[in-house]
């Protein structure tokens, strides 16, 4: 494709001055990160796969608008995390009943006993994943962004701020708030084993 | 010893503590703190990353199928370029805007050069002057004569003192203005001329026969307007320079 050498910038302009087809190196360049942040931040394949097709459908629609004061990568940073907390708000009740059900406290204690002395340590795996996925489900939007783009994207606090369009400062405080939270949930793990 | 904070101890897990090289001091300076950064680190590092699944070969030609429809095509340069010389435009127009303010102001300035020129040219000047001390000098010329052959019956109706009052006034104008000059002759008929007219602006209502008489003796009118008449021929002749050439007019009886 006649585009694939070009940067950003120039691709932008063109799909402004009326090259549609160019949008789709955009989508190639940046399909695996969006899809990777809206994956990390929904849990689950098929709710990052609706994510990504909104991504790209507001990220066309707002192109126009985009100002260049961050990179492409970071713009589309921002609408993923946008679009994957908007699909998890979609599906958070079901998904709350879901977790809590794997998750229940009476049923966990005896499940953690089971696999400490169980001989599958893949169940481990799974059942630290299930916790961690009930504790990043208690995470407010924005906490569970800030922690996903930190601690999953090695992303750097001003990154995070810009993805968020908050301050450097609040994105440092949704992440400590995020750790807290998640420490907290995940506690009863390292009390059983 | 002050412990460092839960969150200090986030951002020295993230690097990004502000002092990272003092926060580690403490951490191993400190046991307590060193225990609570190794129960962060077990906690955080047991957080997996998540990995998410790979993606098929098509999964953009997948997206682009499915929102290709959607997406409006941008419309060509049109706003672009509008956009880019609409302020070009008012720039130039401002700039136009200038341009004839100047163009106007520098025809108005050619217009009202003339005059200018007048007020500031020595020459026109000059020429100004000999009007205005010729007309003086024919005033006081028809004065002279109307005196010197004035008899009493010919007093109530000749104005003679009204017009010395108005010739006073101009004549003092055109004395100075030949003393800032340097023509003495002129500077000094004009002087003689100013004591008459003077007199004859004083004298009262009813002037006599007697009071003419007295007038033309002690003034020596006959004189006076033999000089007055000297000046205006000289004033009248072309090629005179009052002011350029105050000598040339030096030591002429007047």
């Amino acid at each position: 494709m006649r585009w694939m050498e070009e940067s950003d910038d120039s691709i932008r302009r063109a799909i402004l001055s009326g090259d549609k087809e160019a949008y789709k190196v955009l989508m190639a360049r940046y399909t695996q990160v969006v899809f990777r942040v809206a994956y990390r931040i929904t849990g689950n394949e098929a709710d990052a796969e609706e994510a990504v097709q909104e991504v790209f459908l507001r990220g066309y629609q707002a192109l126009g608008s985009f100002q260049g004061r961050s990179s492409l990568a970071t713009w589309f940073y921002r609408i993923a995390a946008n679009c994957a907390l908007e699909v998890v708000g979609k599906r958070r009740p079901e998904a709350q009943s879901r977790i809590a059900e794997e998750n229940d406290p009476e049923q966990s204690e005896v499940q953690l006993a089971d696999i400490k002395a169980g001989p599958d340590r893949l169940l481990l795996s799974r059942e630290i994943e299930a916790r961690q996925q009930a504790a990043m489900s208690e995470l407010t939007p924005t906490e569970r962004t800030a922690f996903v783009l930190r601690h999953m994207e090695d992303r750097t606090t001003e990154e995070i701020a810009a993805a968020l369009n908050i301050a450097p400062n609040a994105a440092k405080q949704a992440v400590f708030r995020a750790v807290q939270k998640l420490r907290r949930e995940l506690a009863p793990l390292w009390v059983n084993t | 010893m002050k412990h460092l904070e839960e969150a200090e101890l986030v951002e020295h897990y993230y690097e990004e503590s502000a002092n990272m090289g003092e926060s580690e001091r403490h951490l191993k300076a400190c046991p307590v703190c060193a225990k609570r950064y190794a129960e962060l680190c077990r906690d955080l590092d047991g957080v997996a990353t998540t990995t998410p699944p790979a993606r098929r070969e098509d999964y953009v030609d997948e997206i682009w199928q499915s929102i290709h429809a959607s997406l409006p095509v941008y419309e060509k340069p049109k706003s672009n370029w509008m956009r880019f010389y609409r302020p070009l435009g008012w720039a130039a127009a401002c700039v136009l805007l200038v341009a004839v303010a100047f163009v106007a102001g520098r025809r108005w300035e050619r217009k009202q050069a003339p005059s200018v020129a007048v007020a500031v040219d020595p020459q026109a000047r000059q020429r100004v002057v000999i009007v205005v001390l010729g007309d003086h000098l024919d005033r006081s010329e028809r004065l002279l004569v109307q005196l010197n052959h004035a008899d009493g019956n010919d007093l109530p109706a000749l104005p003679l003192r009204s017009e010395a009052r108005e010739l006073l006034a101009s004549n003092r104008l055109v004395r100075q203005s030949a003393m800032q000059a340097g023509d003495l002759n002129v500077e000094g008929s004009l002087d003689r001329l100013e004591r008459l007219l003077m007199e004859l602006a004083n004298e009262p209502d009813k002037l006599t026969e007697a009071d003419l008489n007295r007038l033309r003796q002690e003034m020596n009118t006959d004189g006076l307007l033999f000089d007055i008449r000297v000046l205006r021929s000289r004033v009248h002749s072309p090629g005179l320079e009052l002011q350029s050439a105050p000598t040339a007019t030096k030591g002429v009886p007047i």
